[in-house]
């Protein structure tokens, strides 16, 4: 019964994990660009559902939408007035770049809101119910719930649509995509977006369940990435079933080895993993894919 | 070219953004000054904490300038105040020490927060043989090396669960098993290593006992765990975020003990304003509070501390602040008992200090330590209410705990 319960809270628990990582994942996928400023954008995201929150009580969950409008137009002004200058350029270069993003807005976060520990608060907060004995809080399945079915529209867009075979385009084949007529600064900066706009989601998520600080962003850009690598970075399935399997793995570790041990055991399995399968899960065997 | 250029602004940017966040000295030095410096977490996850002390430290330099300074040889000289941000890392603490001590040349050190960075300042201070009086280590490691240099503010780690486990063990219905968890540092290891100790002593099973990373935000395993295991009393030794994700994860998990009591986070009011409704009942422990009637010359009592000091901040203090404030207010008294500032003298003169001051009677015991009784409070209809201490019950606790589903 015990395993049961820990097996549903890492699952619910790894569902925001998949869309963390995801941003990261389709950014990387399409621009080459590992983006270390992803988790000082999450914690815009989870600020923002804060303040909607608290200021005009919007529920973080129904105003999902407009967090995720918001960031896309943020994620696509960061592209067109900094990154586009870069792109392309060593990633040493590109990395640097989005690691003193992140700590600009990170410093910026602090002096604009103080270090002091924000926290969603909806009347439902402490709600939970009963299924064949396993505890179940109402806030963790609605996050992961949002989770799933952002998931399943990016993915449908990406696969589905004229400007996700643009993206994929641009992804596989960046000359050939060009030459077919593709607008690539165009579907770079929407990538971006996306690619905000999803972390914006996930932070949204995150603050439901989680105090919000300035610093929260740093352990989850690690996080995104570690989810990343082990689903298989650059890909879009990937990122899902990592965090799945990310959440599931912490949770057991910190029930039956103990709760100083979850991050030894997934960043060690992120150690193995790039070892014997350098693509991830889901990814191609070997580099070469 | 366009592109380096670019790169170029964008470091330069960055250079001085770190510049200005990294090192943010205030106050000055003059002739009769008295340099007082410390390295304090103003960033990375000890901000919130340091965030006391800075305020604390502040506030109370300023109130002891204005009723006329520290006075030496007969003439009186104004406290000056030099903090730099030690970004909660230890060893950048230790360095920022060294840069006080030789550069600045301060001439006594206040200390910074949590055990951890407190065991590699006081290390500094030793070496320098200048006296460091600290309000934000409690660990017992940090007095056990034997430095004559470092003085502590906080008590003792492992008396924190004494009153909590004391009530315990006399409640009707009995506490019988318990659960304690603690983070793997310094200071919650102490407090951890007490609680064994008293629960031992009141016959109360320990039938769960983990440490955590303190990063950990994510408490629901453990809570399956300890609900499987239903404990009468769960004790937590962490930060006030481990507190603050613990109880609320504990009420969606609907985790229900008759008792639960956490080391930091219930006495400030900013503990209850983010959990609300979910706060009440909940145990804390606590050196002071501003209702205590402490007395001393410069704050007059410890509730016109605490009134001044909101006034100012716009939050209430709670004991990392008096005990912050007792650190300035040790070094005032030393100095004026020792009449000089030399560091041997003033080192000799708070060995044998003893005051009183709104923090409480300031007295260090033979390792540097002061020793002042905790008291167990819990929070009902949002006040913080003295429940316990010294062997003696001060309020009625509202116990047991109603389950989540009952309130």
């Amino acid at each position: 019964m015990l395993s049961l319960q820990v097996l549903v809270n890492g699952l619910l628990l790894g569902g925001v994990y998949g869309i963390m990582a995801l941003g990261m994942s389709l950014i990387w996928g399409v621009m080459r660009i590992v983006n270390v400023a992803h988790g000082a954008l999450i914690m815009l995201g989870a600020y923002h559902a804060f303040f909607t929150f608290t200021l005009l009580g919007w529920d973080p969950f129904l105003s999902l939408p407009v967090t995720i409008g918001v960031f896309f137009v943020l994620g696509y002004a960061i592209q067109r007035f900094l990154l586009n200058r870069i792109v392309r350029a060593q990633l040493f270069l590109t990395l640097l770049i989005t690691f003193g993003l992140g700590v600009v807005i990170e410093n910026l976060a602090r002096i604009a809101w103080s270090s002091d520990l924000r926290q969603v608060t909806p009347a439902y907060q402490g709600a939970h119910f009963e299924l064949y004995g396993i505890n179940i809080p109402h806030v963790r399945l609605g996050v992961f719930l949002s989770a799933a079915v952002l998931s399943l529209l990016f993915l449908l867009l990406i696969e589905r649509t004229k400007l996700g075979r643009a993206i994929r385009a641009t992804s596989q084949e960046l000359r050939a995509a060009q030459l077919s007529g593709v607008p690539v600064g165009h579907i770079y900066a929407v990538t971006f977006g996306l690619g905000t706009a999803l972390a914006g989601a996930a932070g949204a998520l995150w603050g439901m369940l989680f105090p919000i600080t300035p610093t929260m962003g740093g352990p989850l850009t690690l996080k995104s990435f570690a989810v990343d690598v082990l689903g298989g970075l650059g890909t879009m399935m990937g990122p899902l079933v990592g965090g799945l399997v990310l959440g599931v793995i912490e949770s057991f570790t910190a029930t039956y080895v103990g709760p100083t041990y979850p991050n030894l055991l997934s960043f060690g399995l992120l150690v193995l993993i790039l070892v014997f399968r350098p693509a991830g899960i889901l990814g191609p065997r070997g580099l070469s894919g | 070219m366009k592109r380096s250029l670019w790169l170029v602004a964008g470091a330069a940017v960055l250079a001085v953004v770190i510049f200005y966040f990294g090192a943010r000295a205030v106050g000055g030095r003059a002739e009769t000054v008295i340099a007082l410096g410390a390295a304090i977490s103003q960033s990375g996850k000890y901000a919130r904490e340091g965030k006391f002390y800075v305020d604390a430290y502040k506030m109370t330099v300023e109130a002891v300038n204005a009723a006329g300074g520290v006075k030496v040889g007969g003439q009186a000289h104004k406290l000056g105040l030099t903090l730099y941000d030690d970004q909660s890392d230890p060893s950048l603490a230790a360095r920022l020490c060294t840069k006080l001590l030789t550069s600045d040349k301060v001439n006594f050190l206040l200390g910074p927060y949590t055990s951890g960075i407190t065991i590699a300042a006081s290390a500094v201070a030793e070496k320098y043989e200048v006296p460091m009086i600290e309000g934000g280590g409690a660990a017992g490691n940090i007095f056990d090396h034997g430095y004559k240099y470092i003085f502590g503010t906080l008590s003792n780690a492992e008396l924190y669960f004494q009153p909590a486990i004391e009530m315990a063990a006399k409640s009707e219905p009995p506490v019988k098993t318990a659960a304690l968890l603690f983070s793997n540092e310094a200071f919650d290891k102490s407090v951890a290593k007490g609680a064994r100790k008293w629960l031992d002593e009141h016959k109360i099973e320990r039938i769960y006992d983990e440490e955590y990373q303190p990063a950990t935000l994510d408490f629901t395993s453990v809570l399956a765990v300890i609900k499987s295991k239903n404990p009468d009393l769960i004790l937590l030794a962490g930060h006030e975020e481990n507190s603050l994700n613990f109880i609320r994860q504990s009420q969606a998990a609907d985790v229900n003990p008759k008792m639960a009591v956490f080391t930091v986070g219930p006495p400030t009011g900013d503990f209850r304003k983010t959990l609300g409704a979910a706060a009440e009942y909940v145990y804390g422990i606590t050196t002071w509070l501003p209702e205590m009637d402490h007395k001393d010359e410069i704050f007059e009592s410890s509730s016109n501390f605490a009134k001044q000091f909101h006034d100012r901040f716009a939050y209430e203090p709670d004991y990392h602040v008096a005990s912050g404030a007792a650190d300035v207010l040790a070094f005032k008294h030393a100095i004026e008992k020792a009449d000089t500032l030399d560091p041997k003298k003033v080192r000799d003169a708070l060995a044998s200090l003893d005051v009183q001051t709104i923090y409480g009677r300031l007295r260090f015991n033979p390792t540097g330590q002061i020793e002042l009784p905790q008291t167990l409070v819990q929070i009902q209809s949002g006040k913080v209410v003295p429940i316990y201490a010294g062997g003696k019950p001060l309020n009625k606790p509202r116990y047991p705990t109603p389950s989540w589903g009952a309130r």
